[in-house]
């Protein structure tokens, strides 16, 4: 007969138990993650008990950068000052442009059913924070799910695209870059039409072009917008200017390289766009198998 | 006063146990250390210092500290470094595992072995992270992850100091009255 223990000793399931527990535990909260973004609901809340310790780590960079600001010299201000002055003549009359653009086309819109593939509204945005996370750069900005950001969301800056909003929290939002792997946007050359798809390439902050063929019309220095038919990004944001075309007769596709036109990982302040997305058309029924966007940016883990 | 036995293990048997407001203000401050705004190489070859501070407590005091707080730490670092949720709460698990069936063992030893064997600990946990964002389809990460155990395994002798010293105050305070 075995004689039990007193309950003295007694502690429990032993370590190799417990290990096989966790571990299985562990691997079931990454396939629920990384398959089927179950826990965005865990998440949340951990990120609602975390937030104040995450702020307070933050808090010593934060007011370094405050006094940098603060003894910022005299004439880089003057210098920002007279290069955001030529910005806004050159956007003012790009505005007065796309003032007329925009009535005319609410008058075609007027004509077919009420659906623009134009986003205006957006809210600015500070970027708190790089992602701690070394496999995948990511913004962190102070807009959440209180503020009505929404995982989906394109963010901009001034000069273009900068990624996608990914994950939500109460204060805070995250944002993969565009230049992250398989991070993928539908664009639009702006000389001749083009469609194509831009793709991260998660090394060194450049986009591929991938499936382009070699006869493809794209010259380096072309610049690609949003083509706006993924019902994702509003159309007509700059996206990428291509820098480097490898044409290789012993290859079904071009090599295209482009640089992204948005500072992609330097800017303070970004705009996520809100305006509600466009509910895109049916399908045709006959081809089921195509039914699905082409190229809605992957979840990132 | 007779000289007690002070054979390592001996000792820590002797030691007072750590109340748990230092074990907790010692995990808040680690996690705290691994929030600071790393960036670059530099978080790559980041210590990670909750891992250390875990594997500590699991060594020194396993009936407070063992697998369920590792696998909670884990979780809460993945949210705070948004990771993929479950990968640090595995490494620390597996971590905890190994401390607590080398425990023994590793209080025999003096601080320069004991560094050693937590420098293995935080070679798997470190690999196991790095494994599963491979196998999850990340690019390689720089040789500066490397550094991370290495830099936590020198750690570990002045973090035992830190965290002996609350209990050897209270311990002579209790032995002068």
């Amino acid at each position: 007969m075995i004689r039990e223990p007193p309950p003295f000793f007694h502690r429990g399931p032993s370590p190799l138990a417990r290990l096989t527990f966790f571990a299985l535990l562990a691997i079931a909260t990454m396939i629920a993650d990384h398959r089927f973004g179950a826990l965005e609901a865990v998440r949340l809340s951990l990120s609602v008990l975390v937030a104040p310790l995450q702020g307070l780590a933050a808090a010593p960079g934060a007011a370094l950068a405050r006094v940098a600001d603060y003894f910022a010299s005299q004439d880089r201000l003057l210098r920002d000052n007279e290069a955001l002055q030529a910005k806004l003549l050159e956007y003012s009359a790009a505005a007065q442009q796309a003032k007329l653009l925009a009535a005319e086309q609410q008058q075609f819109l007027a004509m077919t059913p009420p659906r623009s593939r134009f986003g205006a509204e957006g809210v600015i945005a500070e970027v708190l924070t790089y992602g701690r996370n070394p496999f995948v750069r990511k913004l962190v900005l102070d807009k959440g799910l209180t503020h009505g950001i929404k995982a989906g969301m394109p963010v901009i800056d001034a000069e273009g695209v900068v990624g996608q909003v990914t994950a939500v929290g109460t204060f805070t939002s995250e944002v993969t870059l565009l230049t992250e792997k398989d991070q993928s946007v539908p664009v639009m050359l702006v000389r001749n039409g083009l469609r194509a798809i831009a793709v991260g390439s998660g090394k060194g902050g450049s986009i591929d072009v991938p499936f382009m063929p070699v006869s493809a019309d794209i010259q380096n220095g072309d610049l690609f917008v949003t083509s706006g038919i993924d019902g994702t990004y509003p159309a007509g944001l700059v996206v990428a200017r291509v820098a480097a075309v490898e044409k290789n007769a012993a290859y079904v596709f071009a090599r295209i390289t482009a640089l992204p036109a948005a500072g992609v990982d330097h800017h303070r302040f970004v705009r996520i766009l809100t305006s509600p997305r466009p509910a895109l058309p049916a399908p045709p029924a006959s081809r089921p198998e195509e039914r699905r966007a082409p190229a809605r940016g992957r979840r990132q883990p | 006063m007779r000289p007690a036995d002070l054979t390592p293990v001996a000792r820590d048997v002797m030691k007072l146990p750590a109340g748990p407001g230092l074990i907790l203000a010692s995990l808040v401050a680690a996690y705290l250390f691994n929030s600071l705004p790393w960036a670059g190489w530099a978080l790559l070859a980041r210590p990670d210092l909750v891992l250390l501070v875990l594997v500590f407590w699991a060594v020194h005091q396993p009936g407070s500290v063992g697998q369920g707080l590792a696998f909670a730490l884990g979780l809460a670092m993945d949210v705070g470094d948004s990771m993929l949720l479950g990968q640090h709460a595995l490494a620390y698990v597996v971590a905890a595992y190994g401390a607590q069936v080398i425990r023994v063992r590793v209080l025999s030893f003096a601080m320069l072995e004991q560094s050693l064997h937590v420098l293995g600990l935080m070679v798997v946990a470190t690999a196991v992270i790095v494994l599963l964002n491979l196998l999850l389809g990340s690019p390689a990460p720089g040789p500066a992850v490397l550094l991370s155990p290495v830099i936590a395994c020198l750690a570990w002798g002045p973090l035992t100091w830190l965290l002996y010293l609350p209990g050897l105050r209270r311990m002579r305070r209790e032995a002068a009255s």
